[in-house]
């Protein structure tokens, strides 16, 4: 076609890229059943947070559980009390989300709760916000600067988690460590400090576990297998190859940490297609998939961090926010959040951050889930038990009692 | 305007006065607003070449597109042997028995010589897959007949010099029993030998009787081997002159100025002779 | 003067004996230079990580794991090769295998036991679903090649926003959450112990490989000489026969040197009372479903592209898209064609890719694209259009899937091959550039 029609399409073209930024405040209703009527929020809504518009920068939205849990959590503690949410989904890049963030602020956040897609990347949309005068909540993931309130799990407490189960059921032997993608520092440095505050430096440096999977001296950043962008498929093919070594090599696989759900899925997968056998492996997020997997001996522990309370936690700090609250005494109403999650101190706490900073956090609790108390996931409401007990042979004395 | 009457032909190649083997009239053209080709009436006779000559963008290429079915006429009629038809694509061109060969070859420059003579048109065999070496041996074959030398039937046509290139687009527009040729400019981008290889191949087609169009930039060329020459200025036809009764000099004076040479002023007349 | 029909005839002298360079020799067998070296490179490729590795890389087990990983992107390259020759593109596959995907898992899941009342043992349920899921692959290339061919559309801009839009329409499908639980035969399809032809099933194909190789060559001497062609020399003859039939026996034997675990050998000779002999039950796995499909499709394709008019009306149309109108080629059902073909071929690497998952995530397929891609232009497609072969796609994906899995075996982790991938495509493009230039 002639130049002038070309030229033509490619800004036209070049819009609609840009305009397919997210879902933009798409309705997504719950996973699996409706929740059980345990979380009514309780702040009191005052007149204050009636105007409070909650900005959500979502940088993955499309992984299942923000739309299932986190988004829920958050949405309903804010429209209880009256506020108005927004939302926008970056889909894992960097620039999109700060596009996002002007974007949400231009549509009249006045908090911005933000899932940061890199840890750095994310500042130039944080000056942008605290140019406005408009709070940030660090939502899950860290973000390097003073003036953040940082609501996550405890990773370092989840990698904990996994790795206590994991050397519980295998105190020696051979390991493989799965990680996540290498720009998040949940996969780089949080869980992996989890993993060796269980102990699994400890072990390695005195012989008595022994990593496959290293790709250099370093530790702990050449010890196990990235994932780039988190993806099943790249887990699936790299624990093949971990597997194909191994079996060259003549090393057994005794144990497998995977740092999460959509990554250990791949390592099942693998396992299956060589017809291994099942080694305890460790994931995170309860995954209704890989809790299918627990129940039917294939996954050992999934270290299960009711998104739901968090979502909740941090509806309730946003509308606190709004109405002009100091972050460091922000403090949480007892029983807003299940107390088994709930952090230590209901008030908010100093966090040192990897870059030198000192923000203030809410760090709450995360539950490994093994077959023996798979039970709590179902009173949760957090799967079915159809899902759950999938393929599960109730009569075999191996099935767990939750599916009994 | 008069058509001169055809000189006597050989005896063996056409019956006197037949129904020509290509009547085109009123012949409309328009290009995006642009009129190429006005109003336009021409014929050919079996075993007749006829010279269309004209300067640049006096749309000759665009009326021998309309009777190939590259670009369809917007009006006007198209008879071939007394019969109207419509030729909207390339297709129905080739079925009525007129082959082209464009200026600029229209050949598939990744494909062999073979798969370009049969394009569109490949032998298959019973199980509907192509023969391709059927078609080489046909191609072969009718290569004797164009350029005896000619080697290199397994090469993309990419790789041939420009003579051999248009002995494959003339091999193509031969090989299936063309009653009408329509070459356009086939001897530009061609040496002297090359070029007289060429014109006998002409001169063998009109002694079958085949009716050529020929559009050339080269006078001389047009004057040796056509039988008439029409002339185009501006998208309208100026004249067609039976060759023998005219000299170069009158063609270019009607391709420059557009008019028949009785038509010019004397002044006219003066500037042309410089 | 004499009249030389006449003459006696002359004994005709022998050539003088020229020392026939090695080229020369070479050129006699009409072997494609790039292919062999892109051959000659896949092996290099691997010895180097066997000697990396320490001499464990080259096993059978391994050779398959590189094989069925590479065998999505390999399927999916056949058809690139046809779009890009015809001057296209298509970065939606990767989208286009995932909704596929997920479709296949929602279908045995979902859908069919639940609203369309199929239960786990209605007979060829899995069937069904891969004939829907291929379908809908149809369907999506189908929508995108009417788009382009008729509306004139450009296929970067239109499968761009096939990209995005589709990947976005799986989310709606399990609101992001992993789908599990195929059917058993589905899974097959993703290989592994039980999902392999078997031994005496791998003998097979290659008897009947190698006979195919024999009557090929036989056949085409046969049309030679039928026409008064020149005909190859009998030694090159031999040596490609013996070339062919070597590589067919030798895929053959690597394939059955891959034996069953010993803890499913074992129950399978429980299960047939059949007896354990001293070290183990060795059961040869042979060929996995993967490496035939992709056999097959390559196959399949290379007949499409170099014996069917099709084929050779795409290859026209990219080495001169005004010359195939002339010709009076129906150009625009032919680039249409070409989407819809990718498109059944993107439903079956999704196929091989939720049966290796028994199960499909939203990011299955992801950046298939890009590899896709780098086969085809590896294995010497140009985007100039025109120029292209399937059997090099096909290469060219197993080149790059031998680089990636040598890398992941010796620890190089994602990034450092990524940039390993990057550098072996440019590498690969310029060799071709260069060679252009020389005027080979």
């Amino acid at each position: 076609m002639s130049l002038n029609r070309r030229a033509a399409i490619l800004p036209a073209a070049l819009l609609i890229i840009a305009a397919c930024g997210g879902p933009g405040a798409t309705q997504a209703p719950t996973q699996g059943p409706t929740q059980a009527a345990t979380d009514a929020p309780t702040t009191a809504p005052t007149g204050a947070t009636a105007d409070c518009t909650v900005a959500v920068s979502w940088n993955n939205f499309q992984q299942p559980r923000w739309a299932a849990h986190d988004q829920p959590g958050i949405k309903d503690t804010v429209e209880a009390a009256g506020g108005t949410y927004i939302d926008a989904d970056a889909d894992l890049s960097n620039e999109q989300q700060i596009t996002d963030v002007d974007t949400l602020i231009s549509r009249g956040a006045d908090v911005l709760i933000l899932l940061a897609q890199d840890t750095t990347a994310i500042l130039p949309a944080v000056d942008t916000a605290n140019q406005e005068g408009i709070p940030i909540i660090a939502y899950d993931r860290l973000i390097e600067d003073p003036e953040v309130l940082y609501i996550t799990f405890d990773n370092v407490a989840v990698g904990r988690a996994e790795a206590e189960a994991i050397l519980e059921a295998v105190p020696e032997g051979n390991y493989v460590l799965i990680k996540g993608d290498p720009g998040d520092p949940n996969a780089s440095t949080f869980l992996p400090q989890g993993w060796d505050e269980a102990g699994l430096k400890a072990k390695v440096d005195a012989g008595e576990i022994t990593i496959l999977n290293m790709s250099g001296d370093n530790w702990p950043e050449d010890a196990g297998t990235y994932t780039a962008a988190w993806a099943t498929e790249t887990a699936q093919d790299n624990m093949e190859t971990i597997i194909d070594r191994a079996v060259a090599e003549d090393n057994t696989i005794d144990a497998i940490l995977a740092e999460n759900d959509s990554t250990a899925i791949g390592v099942v997968a693998a396992l299956e297609a060589k017809s291994y056998g099942f080694p305890p492996l460790s994931g995170q997020d309860g995954d209704p998939a890989n809790l299918n997997n627990v129940a039917l001996g294939k996954q050992y522990v999934d270290v299960w961090k009711n998104a739901r309370e968090l979502g909740k936690a941090a509806g309730a700090a946003a509308l606190a926010l709004c109405e002009g609250q100091d972050m460091a005494s922000l403090t949480m109403e007892e029983g807003l959040v299940d107390p088994s999650v709930a952090p230590d101190s209901l008030t908010a706490q100093d966090f040192e951050t990897p870059g030198g900073n000192t923000v203030k956090s809410f760090i709450l609790k995360p539950t490994p889930i093994t077959r023996e108390n798979l039970d709590l996931v179902l009173e949760g409401g957090w799967v079915t038990k159809d899902q759950l007990c999938q393929g599960v042979d109730t009569a075999s004395a191996e099935a767990p009692e939750a599916c009994k | 305007m008069a058509v001169a009457e055809p000189a006597s032909t050989p005896a063996s190649a056409a019956v006197a006065h037949p129904a020509p083997l290509v009547e085109m009239r009123n012949i409309n053209v328009s290009y995006g607003g642009v009129r190429a080709v006005i109003d336009l009436s021409i014929d050919l006779s079996a075993g007749e070449v006829v010279g269309l000559v004209g300067g640049n963008g006096a749309g000759k290429s665009t009326l021998m597109k309309a009777l190939s079915g590259a670009h369809p006429a917007d009006s006007g009629e198209i008879r071939i042997n007394g019969q109207p038809q419509t030729i909207t694509n390339p297709r129905i061109a080739k079925g009525l028995g007129i082959e082209t060969i464009y200026q600029t070859l229209a050949l598939a420059d990744n494909i062999d010589a073979p798969g370009n003579v049969f394009l569109g048109r490949e032998v298959t065999t019973p199980l509907g897959t192509i023969d391709d070496s059927a078609m080489e041996d046909a191609t072969r074959k009718i290569m004797k007949r164009v350029n005896p030398h000619f080697t290199g039937f397994k090469k993309p046509v990419v790789s041939l010099s420009g003579g051999q290139r248009q002995a494959v687009a003339i091999a193509r527009a031969i090989h299936f029993n063309a009653r009408v040729l329509i070459m356009d400019e086939p001897t530009a981008a061609l040496g002297p030998a090359e070029t007289a290889q060429v014109r006998e191949q002409i001169k063998q087609l009109k002694n079958e009787g085949v009716g050529i169009f020929l559009i050339s930039h080269d006078i001389h060329d047009v004057y040796d081997i056509s039988d008439r020459i029409s002339v185009m200025f501006h998208g309208e036809l100026v004249g067609t002159l039976d060759k023998h009764a005219c000299t170069t000099d009158d063609v270019l004076a009607m391709i420059i100025m557009g008019k028949r040479p009785e038509q010019l002023s004397r002044q006219e007349l003066a500037e042309l002779r410089g | 003067m004499t009249n030389l029909a006449d003459a006696p005839p002359q004994a005709v002298s022998a050539p003088p004996r020229q020392r026939r360079s090695f080229r020369d020799l070479v050129l006699q067998t009409e072997i494609n230079f790039r292919l062999f070296g892109m051959l000659v490179a896949l092996a290099v490729i691997l010895l180097v990580f066997h000697v990396w590795s320490g001499g464990t890389f080259l096993r059978p087990e391994n050779m398959l794991s590189l094989a069925v990983q590479a065998s999505g992107i390999a399927v999916i390259s056949t058809g690139m090769v046809l779009v890009i020759v015809s001057r296209n593109i298509d970065l939606s596959v990767g989208s286009i295998v995932g909704i596929v995907a997920m479709t296949y898992a929602v279908l045995m899941t979902d859908v069919m036991p639940g609203l369309l009342g199929m239960a786990g043992d209605f007979p060829f349920r899995w069937l069904i679903a891969l004939g829907l899921g291929m379908g809908l692959g149809l369907a999506v290339g189908a929508l995108q090649g009417f788009i382009i061919a008729y509306i004139g559309v450009p296929s970067f801009i239109v499968t761009l926003g096939g990209l995005l839009s589709i990947r976005g329409a799986i989310w709606y499908f399990s609101r992001g959450a992993a789908v599990s639980g195929l059917d058993e035969d589905f899974q097959l399809i993703g290989g592994g112990a039980e999902g392999s032809i078997g031994g005496t099933a791998t003998w097979v194909v290659a008897v009947l490989g190698s006979a195919a190789i024999l009557a090929l060559l036989y056949y085409n001497r046969r049309q030679r000489r039928r026409y008064g062609f020149p005909l190859r020399p009998i030694w090159a003859e031999t040596l490609l026969a013996s070339l062919g039939v070597l590589f067919v026996w030798g895929l053959a034997w690597v394939a059955n040197r891959n034996f069953w675990p010993r803890g499913l050998a074992e129950a399978y000779a429980r299960a047939n009372n059949i007896p354990i002999p001293e070290g183990g039950l060795l059961i040869p796995a042979g060929l996995p479903y993967p490496v035939v499909i992709v056999i097959a499709v390559a196959l399949l394709m290379t007949w499409i592209a170099t014996r069917r008019r099709f084929g050779r009306y795409v290859y026209a149309y990219g080495g001169n898209p005004e010359a195939a109108e002339l010709a009076g080629i129906n150009t625009r059902w032919t680039i249409m064609k070409t989407f819809m073909l990718i498109g059944i071929l993107c439903a079956i690497a999704g196929a091989i890719a939720a049966a290796r998952l028994n199960g499909a995530t939203l990011d299955i397929g992801v950046s298939y694209e890009l590899y896709v891609i780098a086969a085809a232009v590896v294995g010497g497609t140009s985007f100039a259009g025109g120029i292209g072969t399937i059997p090099g796609a096909v290469l060219g994906a197993f080149v790059m899937q031998a680089i990636a899995y040598g890398l992941s075996y010796v620890g190089v982790n994602s990034p450092g091959q990524n940039v390993v991938a990057g550098i072996v495509l440019i590498l690969a493009v310029g060799f071709d550039a260069w060679n252009r230039r020389r005027g080979t």
